[in-house]
């Protein structure tokens, strides 16, 4: 079995969270994270619902903003601000939006463009954010149809297409951006049993060739498999890191060992 | 009888061509700027400012509140009264008269804006909000995500119900014939009154009225099928 290579500690990083807080209203969902992925890493999160990794993975790419700590996206720290409501705000938006288009995301429940087709997704914001010309970009988003392995639906809209096709055609969309790093918010939460595997297969072979990823995952099995760090959290705060091999086989937090006693016998 | 529907000298035929296209001239700019109206209206509902949304809410129901022909009397009387005014002020004591076709298309259009924000408020929530996330994830801006994917979404939630306005539209612009102006409505008024043939000529009326509706239901109804591309029909 193909196992990632442990994180190279000379590797630039790609992606820096320092001390992250984050509250919704009265409940803290992040109490204080901090994490690194450096290039060439796979790190997948996992923990309960409601530990905060959703959340975490949304604040690097600022879908939700920290109430506190500092997101690095290759070397460049994203400006935050005091809002007059107090709560805290990108300084400058065009910059929030030019360090997205470094950063793939894939969404548990897929978000393709309903109006447009799957060609159409994939070109869409190469084109029209990255002004590349549209020859190109369609060019590119078939080569990746083809990689994913959906070309035959280009031209089908997102609601022709089973959930582990939209959910390839949406990797493939994150991927035309040519991003620094893939953020996947569990991806296959939303598919149905059969379908997990094709998307995984996807997934996986990006690991192997060598992208950066974070991923928020449920499968066990393939985080163990493609990750080169697993990081662990719990109401809001990180419980354990480390290479699956020790996270997920030998933790030394209880924690972690009933939640994977719970998980590897629930699943199977 | 029909002679006095013909377009020859004695016939009122081509007044009624004259009026039907006035009647649509009225509604296709009334309606235009109740679209103006309607997404200035939404996007001040959905804002967060308190001032906006309060102007919006009071805009919508006192104009929805009140009844359609006041509305019009308000601002054909109210209208040339505040030129009038204004104009004193600069040393003119004459009679002013607004141009009835503009007075015409901002009442009728301001009718139509206040039930399209309604509409266009409803349909920009029920965009799905994992649409526009996705969109952002791509590093699009604002205005790019609004031009791109929450306007062509928003038309298709936005389309049925600004059918039915444009209807509304279509059948308010009636009521301008009180200020003269030559629409299908004023035309049979005259003629009905003149040639001492009312239902003739009212019949008239309501069979142009139902060629027009009847013409723009299809419309929509192509419109509908363009927007809702990609959408499983139930």
């Amino acid at each position: 079995m193909h196992r990632h290579p442990p994180t190279n500690p000379n590797a630039p990083e790609a992606v820096l969270v320092e001390n992250v807080h984050k509250r919704f209203g009265p409940l803290e969902v992040l109490k204080g994270v901090s994490l690194t992925a450096r290039e060439g890493d796979v790190i997948t999160l996992i923990g309960s619902s409601g530990s905060g990794k959703s959340t975490l993975l949304r604040c690097i790419n600022m879908l939700e903003v920290p109430d506190e700590g500092r997101i690095v996206i290759g070397g460049e720290a994203i400006g935050l601000k005091r809002a007059r409501g107090g709560q805290t705000v990108p300084a400058d938006s065009r910059q929030v939006d030019r360090i997205r288009t470094r950063l793939g995301m894939v969404f548990q429940s897929f978000n393709l463009w309903t109006h447009m087709t799957i060609l159409e997704n994939v070109i869409e914001a190469p084109v029209h954010v990255l002004g590349v010309p549209k020859a190109e970009a369609v060019d590119r988003a078939r080569k990746l149809l083809d990689k994913v392995g959906i070309l035959a639906k280009a031209e089908s809209y997102p609601v022709q297409l089973s959930g582990g096709q939209q959910q390839r055609a949406a990797i493939a969309r994150a991927l035309a951006m040519q991003p620094k790093v893939m953020l996947f918010d569990e991806p296959t939460s939303a598919l149905d049993p059969e379908l997990v595997g094709e998307v995984l297969l996807v997934i996986r072979q990006l690991a192997e060739e060598g992208n950066t990823m974070i991923l928020v995952t449920h499968e066990m099995g393939f985080a163990r498999e493609v990750a080169s760090e697993v990081v662990f959290l719990h109401q809001g705060r990180i419980e354990e890191r480390g290479p699956p091999d020790r996270v997920l086989v030998n933790p030394e937090s209880d924690r972690v060992r009933q939640f994977l006693s719970r998980h590897l016998s629930g699943a199977g | 009888m029909f002679e006095l529907l013909s377009f020859g000298p004695n016939g009122w035929g081509g007044q009624l061509l004259g009026g039907a296209a006035m009647t649509v001239a009225v509604s296709v700019s009334a309606f235009a700027l109740g679209l103006v109206f309607g997404s200035l209206g939404a996007s001040a509902k959905l804002s967060r400012h308190l001032a906006l949304t309060g102007v919006a809410e009071v805009y919508t129901t006192v104009v929805r509140g009140v009844p359609e022909l006041l509305v019009i009397y308000l601002l054909f009387f109210g209208g040339s009264g505040a030129v009038m005014a204004v104009g004193r002020i600069f040393g003119y004591e004459g009679y002013i008269e607004l141009n009835a076709f503009s007075i015409g298309v901002l009442a009728v259009g301001l009718i139509s804006g206040a039930y399209s924000t309604e509409v266009i408020r409803g349909a920009v929530q029920a965009v799905p909000h994992g649409q526009i996330e996705a969109a952002r994830a791509c590093g699009m801006s604002r205005w790019l995500i609004l031009r791109r994917i929450l306007v062509p979404q928003t038309l298709r939630y936005a389309l049925p119900g600004l059918g039915n306005v444009w209807q509304l539209t279509l059948k308010d612009t009636a009521l301008i014939s009180v200020t003269a102006l030559a629409e299908i409505m004023r035309v049979s008024h005259v003629a009905a009154g003149s040639t001492r043939q009312p239902f003739l000529f009212y019949t008239t009326a309501a069979v142009l009225y139902l060629l027009l509706t009847t013409v723009s239901t299809v419309a929509f109804e192509r419109a509908e099928r363009y927007a809702n591309r990609g959408v499983r029909r139930a």
